[in-house]
Parts: structure tokens; C-alpha cells; sequence
């Protein structure tokens, strides 16, 4: 070989070698996405002025690993729990969806959540919703989950319309129901503890604007500011006074409801409580949503041509379970459809077998009908296969998700809004306004 | 065989090669590469069921597609990173979305560019509360008390302050037509001021005469807060002086080296804070020598519950070493010390990095219950003031700011005393 060539050979070697080097940074670079700029490293210069651009779009799953990497290098206490972060990251996208109906729950909050729909109560044996009074859809800017050490003061000057902590069930026999608590009223105050709402704070921005266009002398609007302050010092959130109410198995609250305009203080030891699972109670058939609730109603309406079903006090029901009842009382067919605002087309609830018999159905229901056991009540009523007596239901016809994460907490995530078949309004509207 | 075997040893080479620059970073820190890194070289995917990365990839994905109404991708990706940075529980370590980034920058530098003037809000617009001298609004002729009630031909009355400030701030050199009302004019006037860089005054002083007291209000530690603080100093020094009151209510801190520079004209080589970090290291801040300034009158410093960050390491050498007793309610009691971290889409995570110690007080971290009230921390006033109530108070006017009227009384008991209304 000529002394040429080999220099040529060894030359493109080391180009080669070289190459290879920057071929091996630039994997890592996609490897790793390089999320946190190090102003300090010799980037070059191009990188830099690319990464300044307004259309660096990082994939989620790749800003949610780096933002944990370099919390781990750099927070002042050690991170050892991972999980904590991604739970923390759910928490964080559920709560700005901002809807009541779509909640993150830790592990406790959860773990009750999961037993309550078993039937199974603890805290004062009730249901609560986070309501502001108007419907559903107009609800969706109140329910502000602010992350943990938040206080009450932040939220007031965050949230413009904060949701109230409304009963919407009671457990016959249970703490609550003792105390002659009532489906509908609203939680104003636990053990001192004032629950933000944002009536008050609507009523100092309006006496604001009234001062500012001078049409309101300063001590009035002092007398304003005074009372949410002396307020605000001992304040919860409506989330918070949730927990309180919905969790735990020993110790006494005091609770200042609202009831039609006047205030009611009710002391209230917590206790273990339960909703009675299905049975027949008075002729009338007491049907839970949960999973063997549709083999016991088979069995009981056998050879019966008229039944009677009990749906109050029900509003945490299980879809799938809800769906095997409808097989077995009425014929198949479309009974309305699940549409959601995504411009997708609906998803019809169909029994696909059904009872070619159907009994005559008549259906007991009121506020506390709600969610599932509302949805199932409409089906039936708005294809004229059940006539409805008592009240009319709580107005909440949202199917939700509900998804457990490895470390025990979850989420509640409204999927669909139920719509019954058209036609029959009259009855719908019997059905429970929204 | 012979040439096969040097083909290998050249592929060898260049394997080599690739792994070396491939770990040239983790070489750089001298640990292992991440087993993420290796997994995406190698296409395995991680092999536990669900790693914390594709619990969180799943929820995203979920919420994308399931949830009843569309949802914009950016945002849900941006409420997942501050629910990711929330969950130490430290109100201090947080994500900061683009936006925020910007303005947080802008905070700490004082400086953006704009027409030199601090507005409040007002039925008709938005009201000029401080004119800056040398400003462009100030050449243009806007004074203090003037209400801007458009911007660009858009009519701002009724709208959030916030919208207005950001109306108007904008790119240095560019124009901003306002529509003004003036004193003594019939007509509100059209005024066109030309964006310039500002930088906001941080430190305004006044001098109460009767009592013979000077009043330094330091809003902020910002880069030009030090230089202020010697030019407003001054100013008060021409006058004969019996003691000085410097305002640190509401302050929520900013950089501490400035802290520290201020520190140094009261004291030299003495500690600031120590700052202990996570690994066991401890750094600390020291007053460094020759600009030290005589003050030869007592010093009281004016604080409250938002005085917090180097506002409060400020007041709390001042007292530790004393040469200022602390006057008002407890402070904060943010005793944590912040670095952010900017990110590739120009939004940036905060992150609490170390803790901060004083001299003599002991750690004065905040403390909350389950409900997020105060409970302990905070630096304590040596002279517990609450401000009034029931009474507008207007701070820095000895009229009605009873907290001022105290400190004034303090720093010279000889000055008259003021019919508390």
C-alpha cells in the first residue's frame, strides 16, 4: 500500500471515528429530549437560538420524565416517591378540566368513594355534590382544585363561581339521618370552619365597583371586606369539608347547614353506615346499581306482570350493572343515546336481548335519584315503559370513568352526558330538570 | 482471515465510539446512564407494568380522548407538569407555563418595555398612580392622577387592570396611542408615547419634616434596587435626620445578592445566610467591604405577613446584628431558597434548591395547618403593630398608617405625636 493511500485510510478512519462520536450525542440528545436547558454547557449555538423558538412542542410522557429527573436532582429534600409525582401530575389535569363531576381523589378519599358505592358509608353516612345552583354545563368554571397548601384566600381571589357542598343522599339509620339531616341541604360551616362560597365574595367585587364609580361610602364597603376577613381566617374549602363529612369512623362534627334560607346546627358523632342492598321493603323492590343486583331482580319479577322499583337514596350506580337490569325488564332496543361536546356521533344505550315481557314498572324516585339510577329511570320512562311517582330526580345525568392508580388513589372522569329518546318531553321533564 | 479480523477491530473502534458519545454526559458526571437512556438505544420498553411515566402517559391519553368535551392538549399537558411540581407540597417549587415565565422574568430584572408609569384601576379605565421620571409617558406630558380610558383606539373602561398593563407594555421602540383624560381639559386627549425600556423604580423615599424622620420604601429586590436605595438615601440625608424608617411591608423579596449589597452598607464581612442543600453542602452569604455608610440614627424596619424572601433575610440581619428593630405583624417566613430552571418551550420550573438560616434567629420556615392558615414561622416584630382597620390607611402616610406612626415613634421619641383618626 502506498503511503497515500494509507493516509487517505487512516484520515477517513478518524473522520469516521469522529463521526460516529456525534452520531452517539445526537441518540442521546433524542434519547433523553434535552427539556431543561443548561445555559452553561457548550450548546452550540444554533441549538440554543432553535430551542427559542415558540414551536418547541415536547411530547407529555417526555416532559413528565424530565421534570421529574431534575426534581430529583435538585429539590432540597430527597424525592423517593415517584409515584407521588405522577399521581400529583393526574391531580393537576384532572383539576383543570374544572368540573365537580370529574374529581381526583387520594388514597383515602378514594378507598371511601369505592366502599360508598358498595353501599358501604363511613363519616356522617351521606352523599354530597359540589352544586352551584345552575346546571351542570354552567357549573364547569367552580370547581377549582388548587393543589395541596393552597389556602382558602387564594382560591376566594382565583375561583369567580366556587361550587357548594350540597347532601344529595342519606343513609337510612345512619349518623346523619339521626341527626334529621335532609337531602338538599347545603354544609355552611364544620366545627367552626366557614366553607368558601363565593356568595359572599360576588357581594364585596359588586360593593367594589359600587365604591370605585363612587357610588358607595368606604364604611360600607369595610363592613364587607371585615366580614370576609374575620371569615377567611377560619375558612375551608368545599372539597375539604367533603372529606370531613364523607370520611373517617370516629369523632363528632358540628354542622351549620342551610335549609331554605335559615341555618340549622346539627353535632354529629361519625359512624360506620350502610344503604340496605337490594331487597323488597313495602311491596316495592329496592334495586342498588351493583354488580348482582341484576340475577336477584330477575328472580323476584318472575311471573310477576306489575313491580314496583325503589330507586332513591340512589346516586352512586355502577353502568355495566345498570345495563344487565335493563336487560332483564324490558324488550331490546334503543333507549337513548350518550352523547358528549366532541362532535363525535353518540353512543346509543341499546339492550341487545332484553324481556320480550316486559312488566308494568312503576319507579320511585326523588333528589337523591341521581347519576346512574337517573339515567336508568329516564330510559324506562322515556320509552313509556315505567311511570314515575314521587319527586322528581337530582338532575345528574353524567356517565363517568372511574380509574384506580397503583398507589391507591383515582379519578372519577365524566365521559358522557345521557340523553333519553325524543318524543316523550313530557315525561322527561318529570324526569328531573338539569 | 486476517482482513476480517482488522474489519472487527475497526467496528469495534466505532462501536467504542458511538457508546462514548453516547455517554459523553453521563462521563461528564461520572455516574451511570439512565436505564430510560439505554432503553430507548437498546427499543426496550421499561419493564414494569406501570412506570410513574406511563401511569401519567395513560391518564393523559384518557383525558384526551374519553372526557366529555375537547380538551386542548398544550394546556393538559401543562396542568399535569404544575400537578407533577405541586405534589411535594412545597408552594414554592412549581411549574411555570410560558407565559408566567415571562412575566417572572420581567419582575425580577424591572425592566420591560413600556411607557414608565404604575396604573391602578379606575371606573373609566385605568388610572395613573405613579408617573417615573425621565419615563416616555412623563415626556409625553401623563401625570399622576390621569385616567387612560383607551388604548389604541380600544375603549378600556370596565376592563382587568392586568389586560390594560399588558395592552400597553410591548415591544421597546414600537408606539402606544392613549387616550387620556387630564385635569383642567375639557376633551380627553390622544397621546402617542414610544415604548422604551424601563426600569421601575423600586425605592421611593419621603421626608416627614415635623418629625424629622426619613421614610425608605423598598418594594422590591430587584438589579437596580441597590443603586436606588443609595440615590433615595441620599436625598433623605440632606435634611438633618433623627432616625429612619425602612419599609419592607408587602415586599415579597426578589434577588438576594442585592440583599446582600444592601446588607453591606450597614456591615462588612459578616454572615448573611447560610444556605444548607440537599446533598449536606452548605453555602452562606457574606457582606463584603468598602461600601459601608454611616448611619448615625436609629433604624426601624416595617414588615407584615407579605413581607417575605429577602425582604425578610434583609430584616432579619438588620435585627440579628442590631442595628434595626423590627416593627408591624410577623413576616411570611419563606426561609427556602428558589432556582429556576428554564425549559426548551420557555416555560421554566422553579424549584426549591436549598434552606435558608440567619445568623441568630433560629429557622423561621412558615408553618400551615391542614387548611393552609398560618400557623408559626415568620420573622417576629420586636414591636407587635396590627395594622387598623375600620380606616383606609394609604402606607407610607403617618396620617393614617398607624403601623408608620409607631415606627416614626420609635426611631425618635421626641417627634410630635400624631392624632391617631
Amino acid at each position: 500500500m502506498s503511503t497515500t493511500t494509507k493516509s487517505v485510510l487512516s484520515a477517513t478512519g478518524v473522520i469516521a471515528a469522529i463521526a460516529t462520536v456525534v452520531v452517539g450525542l445526537e441518540a442521546r440528545q433524542h434519547a433523553d429530549l434535552g427539556l431543561i436547558q443548561a445555559p452553561s454547557s457548550n450548546m452550540s449555538i444554533d441549538r440554543l437560538l432553535a430551542s427559542r423558538t415558540d414551536d418547541v412542542n415536547v411530547p407529555a410522557g417526555d416532559y413528565f420524565y424530565n421534570l421529574s429527573q431534575k426534581l430529583k436532582e435538585q429539590y432540597v429534600e430527597p424525592v423517593s416517591d415517584d409515584q407521588k409525582l405522577a399521581s400529583g401530575a393526574v391531580r393537576g389535569m384532572i383539576g383543570s378540566l374544572k368540573d365537580p363531576q370529574s374529581l381526583y381523589m387520594d388514597k383515602n378519599q378514594f378507598t371511601a368513594f369505592v366502599n360508598a358505592r358498595q353501599g358501604q358509608f363511613e363519616g356522617i353516612g351521606a352523599d354530597f355534590d359540589l352544586v352551584t345552583g345552575k346546571s351542570n354545563a354552567q357549573a364547569e368554571a367552580a370547581n377549582e382544585d388548587p393543589g395541596p397548601g393552597a389556602t382558602a384566600e387564594d382560591t376566594m381571589v382565583m375561583v369567580r363561581d366556587i361550587p357548594r357542598l350540597q347532601v344529595v343522599s342519606v343513609v337510612p339509620g345512619g349518623p346523619a339521618d339521626k341527626a334529621k339531616v335532609q337531602v338538599g341541604d347545603i354544609a355552611y360551616s364544620i366545627d367552626g370552619h366557614w366553607i368558601v362560597d363565593s356568595k359572599l365574595i360576588q357581594k364585596f367585587r359588586t360593593a367594589q365597583k359600587a365604591f370605585i364609580a363612587k357610588k358607595m361610602p368606604l364604611s360600607e364597603l369595610n363592613i364587607i371586606r371585615n366580614e370576609i376577613r374575620a371569615k377567611a381566617d377560619h375558612a375551608m374549602l368545599p372539597l375539604r369539608g367533603r372529606d370531613l363529612l364523607f370520611m373517617g369512623k370516629t369523632g363528632t362534627v358540628t354542622v351549620v347547614w342551610e335549609r331554605g334560607g335559615k341555618q340549622i346546627t346539627t353535632k354529629i358523632t361519625k359512624a360506620p353506615s350502610h344503604l340496605p342492598g337490594f331487597g323488597v321493603h313495602n311491596g316495592a323492590i329496592l334495586l342498588p346499581f351493583v354488580p348482582s343486583s341484576a340475577k336477584s331482580l330477575k328472580q323476584e319479577i318472575e311471573g310477576k306482570s306489575a313491580v314496583t322499583l325503589d330507586l332513591r337514596n340512589n346516586t352512586l350506580g355502577d353502568l355495566a350493572s345498570m345495563k344487565q337490569c335493563l336487560e332483564v325488564l324490558v324488550p331490546k332496543g334503543n333507549y337513548g343515546d350518550f352523547v358528549t361536546f366532541r362532535h363525535e356521533s353518540p353512543t346509543p344505550l341499546v339492550v341487545h336481548n332484553g324481556n320480550s315481557k316486559p312488566p308494568k314498572i312503576t319507579l320511585i324516585t326523588d333528589k337523591s335519584t341521581r347519576g346512574i339510577a337517573e339515567i336508568f329511570a329516564l330510559a324506562l320512562s322515556s320509552r313509556g315503559y315505567a311511570s314515575l311517582t314521587g319527586e322528581s330526580t337530582g338532575g345528574d345525568r353524567d356517565n363517568r370513568s372511574i380509574v384506580k392508580l397503583p398507589d391507591g388513589s383515582g379519578y372519577t372522569l365524566v365521559t358522557s352526558v345521557y340523553k333519553p329518546k325524543l318524543g316523550s318531553t313530557a315525561v322527561a321533564r318529570k324526569g328531573g330538570a338539569k | 482471515m486476517k482482513k476480517a479480523g482488522k474489519l472487527f477491530s475497526y467496528m469495534g473502534i466505532l462501536v467504542i465510539c458511538f457508546l462514548f458519545g453516547f455517554c459523553w454526559q453521563d462521563i461528564q458526571k461520572w455516574k451511570a446512564p439512565s436505564s430510560r437512556a439505554l432503553g430507548t438505544l437498546f427499543g426496550v420498553k421499561s419493564a414494569s407494568a406501570a412506570t410513574p411515566e406511563e401511569e401519567f402517559q395513560h391518564a393523559y391519553t384518557q383525558i384526551l380522548t374519553d372526557y366529555v368535551k375537547p380538551v386542548d392538549k398544550s394546556d393538559l399537558k401543562y396542568a399535569g407538569m404544575e400537578g407533577l411540581m405541586a405534589s411535594l407540597g412545597d408552594p414554592h417549587t412549581m411549574f411555570m407555563r410560558p407565559k408566567l415565565a415571562e412575566a417572572f422574568s420581567d419582575e425580577t430584572r424591572a425592566n420591560f418595555g413600556g411607557v414608565g408609569a404604575r396604573l391602578t384601576s379606575d371606573a373609566l379605565g385605568a388610572k395613573i398612580a405613579v408617573v417615573f421620571d425621565d419615563g416616555p409617558a412623563y415626556s409625553a406630558g401623563i401625570r399622576g392622577g390621569n385616567i387612560v380610558t383607551a388604548v389604541d383606539g380600544k375603549s378600556v373602561a370596565g376592563r382587568d387592570i392586568d389586560d390594560i398593563v399588558s395592552m400597553i407594555k410591548g415591544k421597546e421602540g414600537t408606539l402606544v396611542h392613549l387616550t387620556v383624560i387630564q385635569a383642567g381639559k375639557q376633551k380627553p386627549v390622544a397621546i402617542t408615547v414610544k415604548r422604551a425600556r424601563i426600569t421601575a423604580p423600586t425605592v421611593e423615599s419621603k421626608y416627614f419634616a415635623d418629625s424629622q424622620v426619613g421614610y425608605l420604601s423598598i418594594a422590591s429586590f430587584s438589579e437596580p434596587t441597590a443603586a436606588q436605595f443609595d440615590h433615595e438615601l441620599a436625598k433623605l440625608e440632606a435634611h438633618p435626620m433623627k432616625g429612619l424608617v425602612i419599609d419592607l411591608r408587602e415586599n415579597p423579596g426578589g434577588l438576594l445578592e442585592t440583599a446582600v449589597d444592601m446588607l453591606s452598607r450597614f456591615f462588612e464581612n459578616k454572615l448573611v445566610v447560610k444556605m444548607k442543600f440537599r446533598d449536606g453542602h452548605e453555602e452562606s452569604a457574606k457582606t463584603y467591604p468598602g461600601v459601608l455608610h454611616e448611619f448615625a440614627y436609629p433604624i426601624a424596619a416595617l414588615m407584615n405577613e407579605d413581607s417575605a424572601s429577602a425582604a425578610e433575610i434583609y430584616a432579619g440581619c438588620l435585627h440579628d446584628y442590631g442595628r434595626a428593630k423590627l416593627v408591624g405583624t410577623h413576616s411570611y417566613g419563606k426561609a427556602s431558597v428558589q432556582n429556576v430552571f428554564p425549559l426548551v418551550d420557555r416555560s421554566s420550573a422553579k424549584i426549591t434548591i436549598a434552606k435558608y438560616f440567619l445568623p441568630v434567629t433560629p429557622f423561621f420556615g412558615r408553618k400551615v395547618d391542614e387548611y393552609g392558615a398560618y400557623t408559626s414561622g415568620g420573622l417576629e416584630p420586636d414591636l407587635k403593630v396590627e395594622l387598623s382597620t375600620g380606616t383606609e390607611v394609604t402606607f407610607g402616610d403617618p396620617k393614617s398608617d398607624n403601623q408608620l406612626q409607631k415606627a416614626i415613634q420609635l426611631v425618635n421619641p421626641q417627634s410630635p405625636a400624631i392624632a391617631a383618626n
